[in-house]
């Protein structure tokens, strides 16, 4: 037991206050041996729940840890002066006096979401106050306030971030589609992304402890995909002795989850295990359109965690993770001989396996051993209802594998650096790409934090990768803090981030045979249009596939800077601006003309693109039970070959009279599905008589542009946009006094939708219950 | 094919009167554009598992001189089968794609280089965003790019200038288009010939 708690201090020491924390370091080594005591004294938390991880200190003397129950039993070192702390609570400063006088000593939660844990910034912990960047950390509290099933439902009540529905739930961030953000899992990337969109209802939230949310990107430690930033889902951990805990939710469209979460934990040895079972009906937005919006699908999550000590110096993990989802559905065709109803039957697999050594020779040094292994495969069966017959089928298997040491290195009391040396390989086959393909990558990043003085701090990174498909690229940045006083911080970044070409771009072999044209990854462009020229099929060769050379990934160039201000101690004010430019976009373009006058198109990198914006959140505890939030999100994006062209007066729009004008520059409005403006109000009430918390959200997503209707491909027209609308979503949630958990409310309560926003049922109605089994034992 | 081609022979007519009386320098008369409705050019049936022709359609051939169809072996200036608008390069029809507003190209640029078919290619380059049209894959939708003009040297030796106003039948407006069962392969576009064989409409 002991072990585990070692190993829960040792990493926030590392790093969180790294001058303050530092001397108990060198401590806790060589932990003082002491008398017992008869009574024990106990160290909880305002709701009287014990805290874990507290400790005690005394003048100078080594560092005394509590047990799993918060209690102290050693007789504390000599000294007069008494300091009580634990991470996320205000320290508790007491003379022996009233140390001996009481048995119990409460700390009080510190208020305000920057005091949280954040790793997915650095790869070690640190507050969300010490980091010159911008994040947001979602706790267990605000993730079930949203009565959320999947995660897209968590991410899209938050300040700045869009779910759009394109093959799947995707998220955007600063104006990124989801192919630029990664998403992580207990700091492990998940893959499995279907046209470059991570599907977030592959993730179910009934485990999750917290969501960090990175903005900007982080290319520098993480490499591709970290473009727009990175969004870390930490799963929960056991602390207690055992732990089940069974819960179910029921809402609209006839959809069920139950769940099961079970901890044990013995010695040094911890166990957790996650069942996760969810089957709806889905809904249909366009009922006179065969088929449904969202078909019915069943999920199931199996999650294994264990942690252990096997050695003082020495902490293992294992995690494993499964998802197993089904969907049917209906689809019509339409061909030249007459519509024809198909059936769909889609699969997606997805399983994780990831063992984590640590080991932490002295004080100084923290090395961290992890691998990574995932599966993900998708099997899409579409046949013709009539008679059984396929009419297409697909599959996909990606294979990911990835093995990397990362080193923590305390050079000083106010430097700590760290490098990570890493080796990936992935292989995928699918239907549309031929053979088995493998690709294979180390990278090697370097991180160097830094507290200069009292008021500021500096984080560099660089990372360098070297892959065998798309050559080597070199991540740095920079990010420093500067703060001037005690409420005020201000913080600024510059970083490069990338997104290595996807197996689409590289490896697709596809001929629409429909149409008529053929598609190639770039790895395959010569190939394809030799056979094709073979056959005859080639009229005109455009672009020498021979002289394109290879994909670049595409990269860009951020700046984001923002402020931290508490104005009083019951208003916080966050705020950041940033501005992307990203190059070597990847599109495709004709490379061969075919006899029949179709093309054969492939993969060049050759769009630019620009956001910027501004994103802030004002929340003000306005009294003990009411705390009211504000936020707001501004969004400016651009094509820049489409400012040119605009600029050089060569793109036109046509309106219903056929009239056809020069599109202006005041026309343009940027790239498709983004909001300009975006926001929230969110009213957090607690009811003192009835003890229930109401969470009231009101979360705005403003006109976006949804297609072009006039031909230019643009977005230019008034007519282009999706309106805008509001979901008003209200959450009533009460923990009665044996730790049983009741929720219902519904989201989007108005019942706004569009078949603009495939993502949006309308309006969702919930209930859950959630019953601590393991509690209700003890307590009796 | 029950396309109707509505026959407004106006500016013709109106030049040939006017070229009677050769005494008098004719006067500037401005030329009206001819509107062609719904002209029907169905692709050819593809099976679309194979992407074998299962069904082929044949062009359809049409004169700018006369505003009609005719047989394939007439005088016709283009030719038109789903997407793909050919040029009769037996009887050295050109053309050439240039940029612009219709009603503002009063005269054939000097830049623009006129080309006819051959095997390799065609003067009206197929494809989305290369000649006449916009592929829009996310509305699946086929729209004539605003701002493309055609200008067709034709059988005769005559300049015309074309614009393409819609791929689907009925020409309606972008918001109601349905590509699902809207009637794609229907051409309606409007154009201007200047009779007289020089470079100015």
């Amino acid at each position: 037991m002991r072990g585990t708690l070692l190993r829960k201090i040792f990493k926030p020491m590392f790093r969180i206050n790294l001058i303050k924390l530092f001397t108990l370091i060198s401590f806790f080594l060589t932990l003082p041996v002491l008398a017992l005591v008869d009574t024990p004294k106990q160290i909880i938390a305002e709701d009287g729940k014990p805290i874990p991880h507290a400790i005690i200190q005394v003048g100078g003397a080594g560092p005394v840890l509590v047990d799993k129950e918060g209690k102290v039993t050693a007789n504390l070192p000599e000294g007069e002066s008494i300091l009580i702390f634990a991470l996320g609570y205000d320290s508790l400063q007491i003379s022996r006096e009233d140390w001996l006088a009481k048995e119990i000593f409460i700390l009080k939660e510190k208020s305000g979401s920057l005091q949280e844990v954040v790793v997915a910034a650095t790869r070690t912990d640190r507050t969300v106050e010490d980091l010159p960047l911008p994040v947001t950390v979602l706790n267990e509290k605000a993730i079930q306030e949203t009565g959320g099933i999947r995660l897209s439902e968590i991410l899209q009540e938050q300040t700045g971030l869009q779910i759009s529905g394109d093959h799947g739930a995707g998220l955007q961030m600063q104006g990124l589609d989801s192919d630029y953000i990664l998403i992580l899992l207990d700091g492990e990337p998940l893959i499995g992304r279907t046209a470059g969109t991570f599907d977030l209802d592959r993730i179910s939230v009934s485990n999750i402890e917290r969501i960090e949310i990175l903005r900007g990107p982080s290319s520098a430690i993480y490499g591709s995909e970290a473009m727009a930033g990175v969004v870390n889902i930490i799963t929960k951990s056991t602390e207690e002795e055992t732990r089940l805990d069974l819960g179910l939710r029921h809402r609209s469209f006839n959809s069920w989850n139950p769940y099961a979460d079970l901890g044990f934990s013995k010695g040094k040895w911890s166990t957790k295990l996650f069942y996760d079972y969810m089957s709806t009906e889905g809904y249909d937005l366009t009922p006179e359109i065969a088929g449904q919006t969202q078909n019915p699908y069943q999920a199931q999550t199996f999650q294994l965690k264990i942690n252990g000590k096997i050695h003082s110096k020495w902490d293992v993990s294992l995690f494993g993770r499964g998802y197993l989802e089904n969907s049917t559905g209906e689809l019509e065709t339409s061909a030249s001989s007459g519509s024809e109803l198909l059936n769909l039957d889609n699969t997606r697999r997805d399983f994780n396996f990831n063992p984590t050594l640590r080991f932490t020779p002295n004080s100084k040094i923290l090395m961290t051993l992890r691998s990574m292994s995932s599966w993900f495969s998708t099997v899409a069966d579409t046949r013709f209802s009539a008679d059984g017959g396929i009419f297409d089928f697909q599959d996909f298997n990606q294979l990911y594998h990835r093995t990397e040491l990362q080193t923590d290195f305390q050079v000083k009391q106010n430097q700590l650096l760290t490098v990570g040396l890493g080796h990936l390989v992935e292989t995928v086959e699918a239907t549309r790409y031929e053979g088995k393909n493998r690709f294979d990558a180390g990278y090697l990043f370097l991180q160097h934090q830094w507290d200069p003085g009292k008021k500021t701090n500096i984080i560099s990174g660089l990372r360098a990768d070297f892959h065998s498909q798309y050559g080597n690229r070199f991540s740095p940045k920079i990010s420093g803090q500067y703060r001037p006083t005690k409420n005020f911080s201000w913080q600024a970044s510059v970083g490069a981030g990338f997104k290595a070409p996807d197996f689409r771009q590289l490896l697709l072999n596809f001929n629409n045979a429909a149409a008529g044209y053929y598609v190639f990854g770039s790895t395959l462009a010569q190939e394809g249009v030799e056979k094709l020229q073979n056959e005859g099929l080639i009229a005109r060769i455009l672009l020498d596939p021979s002289t394109l050379g290879a994909l670049k990934a595409e990269s860009s160039w951020a700046l984001n800077t923002g402020f931290r201000w508490k104005v009083n101690p019951n208003l916080l004010w966050v705020g950041n601006a940033y501005r992307n430019h990203i190059n070597d976009l990847i599109e495709t373009a004709p490379i061969a003309q075919l006899v029949t006058g179709q093309n054969t198109f492939s993969y060049f990198n050759i769009a630019q693109v620009v956001t910027q914006g501004i994103e802030t959140d004002l929340s003000f505890q306005a009294t003990n039970n009411l705390q009211l939030s504000l936020g707001y999100a501004f969004l400016d994006t651009q094509d820049a070959d489409v400012l040119d062209q605009i600029e050089a007066g060569e793109l036109f729009k046509r309106d219903d009279q056929n009239r056809t004008t020069r599109v202006v520059r005041s026309d343009y409005g940027g790239l498709f599905n983004r909001s300009r403006h975006s926001g929230n109000i969110k009213i957090n009430y607690q009811d003192q008589w009835s003890g229930v918390d109401f969470a009231l959200r009101a979360i705005y997503r403003g006109k976006f542009g949804f297609a072009d209707l006039n031909g230019n491909l643009i977005l230019d027209d008034e007519s282009e946009y999706a309106p805008g609308w509001i979901s008003v979503n209200l959450t009533a949630s009460k923990t009665l006094k044996n730790g049983i958990f009741l929720e219902a409310g519904g989201t989007n309560l108005f019942n706004t939708q569009t078949q603009f926003q495939p993502a949006n049922p309308g309006r969702v109605l919930f209930a859950g219950v959630k019953i601590p089994f393991a509690n209700l034992i003890q307590t009796k | 094919m029950n396309t109707t081609l509505r026959i407004s022979l106006i500016s013709l007519l109106a030049v040939s009167i006017f070229s009677c009386t050769e005494d008098t320098p004719a006067p500037v008369e401005p030329l009206e554009a001819i509107l062609v409705e719904d002209l029907a050019a169905p692709n050819d049936v593809i099976d679309r598992t194979t992407g074998q022709v299962t069904e082929a359609k044949p062009f359809q051939f049409f004169s700018l001189e006369e505003n009609t169809l005719v047989g394939e072996n007439e005088d016709w200036d283009l030719a038109f089968k789903g997407t793909t608008i050919r040029v009769n390069s037996s009887k050295n029809v050109t053309a050439a794609v240039v940029t612009g507003i219709f009603d503002e190209i009063s005269e054939v640029p000097a830049s623009a280089s006129f080309a006819t078919d051959s095997g390799e290619s065609f003067a009206i380059p197929t494809g989305s965003g290369n000649g006449w049209y916009n592929y829009n894959s996310a509305t699946f939708t086929v729209t004539p790019i605003p701002g493309r003009v055609i200008l067709v040297k034709t059988s005769d030796g005559n300049y015309s200038k074309i614009e393409i106003l819609s791929y689907y039948k009925g020409n309606p407006p972008a918001a109601e288009l349905n590509p699902m069962t809207t009637p794609s392969a229907h051409y309606t576009f409007r154009y201007i010939l200047q009779p007289n064989g020089t470079t100015t409409f």
